[in-house]
Parts: structure tokens; C-alpha cells; sequence
């Protein structure tokens, strides 16, 4: 959320989390490093350019699991949230990682030979029939093909630019370079160490992810069939919820149908909606707060004016509103949703409705 | 109405996290504790991933200290130095160049003659090879008189055999990267076979004993490059052995080859 672009938006917990990014990185990589020299000793030592390059090569991998976990355990926990607040950062670190992985052993493996090292990457082994000698480096280079992509269209220039559904189906390709380098790892690394508990590792990673995110879309898949159904009498008018379920200064999310969301908000006595989408990640509004009068996202703090969706000057994101009423103490919302930014009369809870 | 599906969490009700605003007290305590535990957890990984390396074996790569040799080259298959040790026993040193090259371009010419020349040494399980020093570092030793103590080993022939192993890059596997074999160091095994280094066919027992087989073409000449993409995999190959001075041989075909 600004007016113009900066590189970084630094604030104090971006550089907290920055500088426990970097940290666990450089201890990783250095306690990877200082083990495999002490463990492996002359004659037995492993090359030093061999032990970057796995030091490496595994944190790149475990940050990926890290990083495809946060957002399930975002969904689950709301803890977990400054880890989502600055993930592109971790995943940017994480591409760099990745990058120095693959130089050196673009470098040392594909080097000082009759060839080109790039040439070499690509035409050393092409033995694309046989599962055995299948050359896993090629799906490493894809996977880093798009980390980058998503790297370098981190910022929030280029979301601007695409669009958040664009951008967020461009980043959701992080599914594909996780799964290309789960295969990277299997066919690469796996095949030359040969150790049943390390695939078995392999695979534990791979089922933690899976079932976080399978239990997160389960949450969210429950909760979606629990629409109501259109008044019959009253044309686009859902009855989503009671009064009393809406506290001061809170969103409150519910469902229209069809997958569609709406946040509610009390504010001061009266309930608006707008949906539930923020205009930034798609983050969801109706677990955020009202703060300083704005409807506050939970995941990176954009905030909408409650009664027009629009941000406060001089911002100018706009997200669509909703017409509500009260019936009783039953809170109903008319489902066809206003355009973005137009302003709308909040529906006024009556002390009798308030129970 | 079916209950929301916020997110769960122990926060206080009013707690709510905002990342450009101060983080709530519960939540502060939260990460000061969940922080230092990630990092432990991350480091401990690290130690476990680093220790459950394979050992990579016992090659040494010299790189330290260029050594002079005295002795006979031969060019054929590969580029070899016969030497006498200190106890008088000949040695063969197979020859490379710096980098991913085998050392046939310079020492050709000087095959079958006595020479000097200086290098480094990598040598694991019995088998040494010389990484020649840049420049102009063999010269003719004229003042060898007794070259005839170089002279080429009598060959014995030791017959058809089939064998399972995995062909390596002679250098690479004798120390100059450690593990120098295996899928991961396939493509520079390639790089390193297809720049001339001698291809070796590596053998364990059920004792874990390797034994090492150049490789050579049936002719006996350089193998070609139809063996690059068996390189560094698990493979069976059938072929004519032979003992030549300290080296075993086997001469076989690439059609002979199949993984396993």
C-alpha cells in the first residue's frame, strides 16, 4: 500500500525478520559447513566446493518448505502471521540461496572443461528415457527459472502491473518448482547417498506440506458450504449473521455463495461489508480490525475506509462494497456487491437487536 | 450461522497484528520464544544432513607441492609415466592436465622417451596420477641411462570377465573432488571422460574391496564416446583383462555395457 514505489517499505519487523532470515541462513550453511569439515577429516575430507554446495543446496530446500508452509499455518493459527507479513523477502533469500547453489556447481562441476559449463549443463547427460540416470540438474535449472520469475515480480510494482489474480496464478508457481525440486532431490542427491532414512526425510517434508495445506482447505472448504440460501421473497438479500456475533471494531467473515465471502465490520453501532478479497494479495479482510475508522488486512495491514471501500488519502486502492440491513437481529446482505469504492449506508443495530 | 473459520490462536481477543505497528504483547512473547527455537531447529538440521554424509573415501589430491618424476612415458592407452619408487619397484602415474583434460597433447611426444617433468599427485587405494604443471614442465632427461628399468610391463592376459561397478573419471575419483562419483558427479564425469581424462571402471567385492580397471577400447586403443552415457552409472559390462605392470586393464565395447 503506497502512493509511489520504493524498493523495500522498511519498517522495524521487516528488518527483524530480514536479519533472522539471513541469520538462520548463515547458521545453517555454517554449522553444515564446520560439521561436514570436522566429521570428514583428511584423507576422508569431502571438497570444500562439495560441502557449499550441499550446505546450500539443502537450506535452499528447506527454506521452499518453510516457506510453502506459512501460508496454511497462517490459515490455521493467526500466530503465525509476521512470518506471511514479509514471506516475499524470505522468498527472495530463498532464490538467492538457491542461485549460489547452482553457480557453484554450474562453476565446479561444469567448469574448466572442453565445453561451455552451460553447454555442458545441458548436454552432458541426456539420458531423458532412464528414470536411474535421469538428468536431475535439468529440473533444478527449471525450478530456479521460476523462482526467479517470482523473485524479480515480488515487489508490489509488478502486482500492480498484472493484477492481483495474475500475479497471485503466476506465484502459485512455486507449486510446480516445489514439485520439480522434490524430483531434483529424489533423482539427484538421493540416488548418489543412498540412505533410506533421507528419502524418508525427503517424503516427511512432502507430507507436511501436503497436510497443511490439505487441512487449511479443508477449514476453508467446511466453512464455504455453510451459505445461507437466498431469501426466496427478497430477491439478492443472504442472511450471514446474528447481531450479536459481530464484536466493536472486528470483521467477521461470511459467505454468500457460490465461494463468494463477504467481511462484515461493527463499527460504532453500525455493520458495513465489503467483500472479503483485499485488493492487495487477496488477503482476507473479515479477519481483520477496524483501525483509526479503516478496515485493517490481517495479512500486510492495507486499509479500506469502511463506509466506501476506498483507502485513505492520499492511497487510492478500492475494494467492493456490499448493502446491508437488519432484520431483527439477523444480519442480511444484498449479494450483488457494489462497484469498488462506491459508498454505501451502514445497516444500524437497534439496542433491541443487540440482544 | 456456522462459525467463522478465523484462524484459531491463544492471542488475547483485542490483540491483532499489524506488521507496521508495535507487535502485541502476547504475540511479542510468542516469536521471542518461537524465534530462538526455529533457529536451533535449523541448525540442528543442518548438523544432522552434514553428518549423514557418505564418506567420499580416501583419495588425496597433492595440490600443495609440485613433485618431480623421472621415468618413461607411455601414450598409449592414456598418457603414463613408469617411475621407480623408493624401494626400487616400478610405478605407473597416469598423466592429466590442470582442469578437465587429459595430459595426451603434451606428453606424445615424448613417448617411449625417458623424461623429467613436475606435477601434482593424486593417489587413493594404490592408484596415482599426476596433475602436470603448467608451462613447460616435461623436459627429455638425456642423463637416464639405465631407462631400460622404465621398460613397459609384460602383459598377462587374465581373461573374459563380466563385471559390475560404475565407470568414473580417473581423476575426479582418485581425489580431486571428494566423492568424486555417483549421480550427482555424473555430468563432470562426462565433461571429464569426453576432455580426455581416463575412463576407469571401479569394482567392490562383497568385502567393499574396489578394484580398478582402465578402460580401453577392444583394440586396445582410447575408449570412444559412446561410453558417456553409462558414465557414473550402475553398469555391467563384459571385457578381456589383462595385468600391465601395477595397472589392470579391461578391454571391452560399449555395446557390452548395460545398466543394472
Amino acid at each position: 500500500m503506497s502512493v509511489g514505489y520504493v524498493a523495500v517499505q522498511w519498517n522495524r519487523h521487516k528488518r527483524v525478520y530480514d536479519a533472522c532470515v539471513i541469520g538462520g541462513i548463515l547458521l545453517y550453511v555454517g554449522v553444515f559447513f564446520s560439521v561436514g569439515k570436522a566429521l570428514f577429516a583428511p584423507p576422508h575430507a569431502i571438497s570444500d566446493e562439495i560441502l557449499a554446495i550441499r550446505a546450500l543446496g539443502t537450506c535452499a530446500f528447506l527454506l521452499l518448505h518453510v516457506i510453502l508452509c506459512i501460508g496454511p499455518l497462517a490459515r490455521l493459527n493467526r500466530r503465525f502471521l509476521p512470518l506471511l507479513y514479509n514471506r516475499r523477502h524470505l522468498g527472495v533469500a530463498t532464490f538467492c540461496v538457491a542461485l549460489a547453489h547452482a553457480a557453484l556447481i554450474i562453476g565446479y562441476y561444469h567448469g574448466f572443461g572442453v565445453v561451455n559449463p552451460f553447454v555442458s549443463l545441458l548436454t552432458s547427460n541426456t539420458n531423458y528415457s532412464s528414470l536411474a540416470a535421469f538428468p536431475f540438474e535439468l529440473l533444478g535449472l527449471i525450478a530456479l527459472a521460476i523462482m526467479f520469475l517470482m523473485a524479480a515480480t515480488s515487489h508490489d510494482f509488478w502486482l500492480k502491473l498484472f493484477g492481483a489474480p495474475a500475479w497471485k496464478r503466476l506465484h502459485m508457481l512455486v507449486y510446480v518448482a516445489y514439485a520439480l525440486l522434490v524430483a531434483h532431490v529424489a533423482l539427484g542427491i538421493l540416488q548418489t547417498q543412498r540412505a533410506p532414512w533421507l528419502a524418508a526425510l525427503v517424503g516427511a517434508g512432502v507430507v507436511v506440506v501436503a497436510s497443511l495445506h490439505i487441512a487449511a482447505g479443508l477449514r476453508e472448504t467446511r466453512f464455504d458450504a455453510t451459505a445461507s440460501p437466498l431469501d426466496g421473497d427478497d430477491g439478492d438479500w443472504v442472511d450471514v449473521a446474528d447481531v450479536g456475533e459481530l464484536r466493536e471494531n472486528s470483521g467477521h467473515v461470511a459467505v454468500l455463495g457460490a465461494g463468494r465471502r463477504v467481511a462484515l465490520f461493527r463499527v460504532n453501532g453500525r455493520v458495513y461489508a465489503t467483500t472479503n478479497t483485499c485488493a492487495h494479495q487477496g488477503g482476507p479482510l473479515g479477519e481483520g480490525r477496524v483501525i483509526d475508522g479503516c478496515v485493517t488486512c490481517p495479512w500486510h495491514g492495507w486499509q479500506y475506509r469502511a463506509h466506501d471501500g476506498q483507502s485513505p488519502p492520499p492511497f487510492s486502492e478500492k475494494i467492493p462494497t456490499y448493502r446491508a440491513r437488519i432484520v431483527g437481529s439477523r444480519v442480511q446482505i444484498n449479494a450483488k456487491a457494489l462497484p469498488p469504492g462506491t459508498p454505501v449506508e451502514p445497516a444500524v443495530i437497534s439496542e433491541h437487536a443487540d440482544g | 450461522m456456522a462459525e467463522s473459520p478465523k484462524a484459531t490462536s491463544p492471542l488475547g481477543r483485542d490483540e491483532f497484528y499489524v506488521g507496521y505497528l508495535p507487535v502485541p504483547t502476547r504475540l511479542r512473547r510468542f516469536l521471542w520464544r518461537i524465534t530462538p527455537t526455529l533457529l536451533v531447529l535449523l541448525a540442528g538440521i543442518a548438523w544432522i544432513l552434514a553428518s549423514a554424509q557418505r564418506d567420499p573415501g580416501a583419495g588425496i589430491w597433492n595440490d600443495a607441492e609440485a613433485k618431480t618424476f623421472v621415468g618413461v612415458i607411455d601414450a598409449s592407452p592414456y598418457p603414463l609415466i613408469r617411475v621407480t619408487d623408493e624401494a626400487g619397484e616400478a610405478v605407473t602415474y597416469l598423466l592429466v592436465e590442470v582442469g578437465k583434460f587429459g595430459g595426451g597433447q603434451r606428453a606424445a611426444p615424448f613417448a617411449g622417451k625417458a623424461v623429467r617433468l613436475s606435477g601434482w599427485v593424486l593417489e587413493r587405494d594404490g592408484r596415482r596420477m599426476i596433475e602436470l604443471e603448467p608451462g613447460d614442465t616435461i623436459h627429455a632427461a638425456e642423463d637416464v641411462r639405465d631407462a631400460e628399468r622404465f621398460a613397459p610391463p609384460r602383459r598377462e592376459t587374465l581373461g573374459e570377465r563380466t563385471l559390475r561397478g560404475e565407470i568414473v573419471d580417473s581423476k575426479c575419483y582418485l581425489g580431486a573432488m571428494k566423492p568424486g562419483d555417483g549421480k550427482t558427479h555424473k555430468q563432470c564425469a562426462t565433461l571429464c571422460i569426453a576432455g580426455g581424462i581416463p575412463p576407469t571402471f571401479v569394482t567392490r567385492d562383497e568385502a567393499g574391496r574396489r578394484a580398478y580397471y582402465l578402460m580401453t577400447n577392444r583394440d586396445g586403443g582410447p575408449f570412444d564416446e559412446r561410453i558417456l552415457p553409462l558414465v557414473a552409472d550402475q553398469v555391467e559390462m563384459r571385457g578381456s583383462v589383462e595385468r600391465r605392470g601395477d595397472l589392470l586393464i579391461i578391454r571391452t565395447d560399449a555395446d557390452t555395457i548395460r545398466r543394472y
